[in-house]
């Protein structure tokens, strides 16, 4: 039976349920998690193990630097965010991938002084430290370039399916903060 | 057009950028075991606030965003005792 519904106003309001991909986004947003949260879990193991390590990394890692790009990711969700929501998404969207580029031009800022510093240490914690922000940085830069494209564009299933993919990459930043810089 | 149970995006940023703020102000000045948990309490605010406010996938199942907001705070609330542990 097929109870008359507005389908444009749904398909409008709730694109991501459409066509199972409200199935794929979970499943896509929690292998991210689980394998970041892994990765996250194996430094906090190692912090606690090795502390004259984490110390040393500590003092090379740039704290407000993390601080500024953390603000520009959050930033850049805001407007991923503001794009699902109908305002003016593909300028939204243009705004999230330049704030997603702006990120990675701040963290190789900070690698451009830590790489020289940490290489020479021997330690599978700094080996972890660059496995786990190295890896975000590609997720941020890989779907920073797929926000663009979508942007091109814009239709609400792909709005709604690349905003989604881009607050897991900014949740999973968020969990790094506390368990790499701020300890 | 947003539903009206939704909080204002802009408050959610402001909110996200204040913790985030006051998560950096607590690194640099406290003490590890109250470093430990305002950190543990920041993050894991930040992270619901983020899939309360930001991700529109949370409207389609509440269970599933549930799971989320907790596997974020189960691994702040263990970046928090690491702080607190060993400073």
């Amino acid at each position: 039976m097929n109870a008359p519904t507005p389908t444009a106003s749904l398909a409008a309001s709730r694109p991501v349920a459409e066509g199972g991909m409200e199935l794929l986004l979970w499943i896509l947003v929690w292998s991210e998690l689980v394998v970041f949260g892994a990765l996250l879990g194996a430094f906090l193991l190692l912090g606690l193990l090795d502390p004259p390590a984490l110390a040393l990394l500590h003092a090379q890692l740039d704290l407000p630097l993390a601080g500024v790009a953390t603000a520009t990711l959050l930033g850049s969700g805001f407007f991923a965010a503001r794009a699902v929501s109908g305002r003016k998404p593909r300028w939204n969207l243009v705004a999230a991938g330049f704030g997603g580029f702006a990120f990675v031009a701040l963290k190789l800022a900070a690698y451009s002084h830590e790489v020289p510093a940490l290489t020479t240490v021997e330690s599978r914690l700094v080996e972890l430290y660059f496995l786990i922000t190295g890896f975000h940085l590609a997720h941020v830069l890989f779907v920073a370039v797929i926000i663009l494209a979508v942007a091109w564009r814009p239709t609400p299933l792909r709005v709604a399916m690349v905003a989604t993919i881009w607050h897991v990459v900014d949740l999973v930043w968020l969990l790094i903060l506390p368990v790499i810089y701020l300890g | 057009m947003q539903p009206s149970r939704d909080i204002p995006l802009p408050l959610v940023l402001g909110a996200l950028l204040l913790a985030t703020g006051l998560g950096l102000l607590a690194a640099m000045l406290l003490s590890p075991v109250p470093r430990g948990f305002v950190i543990a309490a920041l993050t894991g605010i930040k992270a619901a606030l983020l899939v309360v406010g930001f991700m529109r996938l949370q409207r389609e199942s509440s269970m599933l965003a549930g799971a989320l907001i907790a596997y974020a705070i189960l691994l702040s609330a263990l970046a928090g005792l690491r702080i607190a542990l060993a400073g």
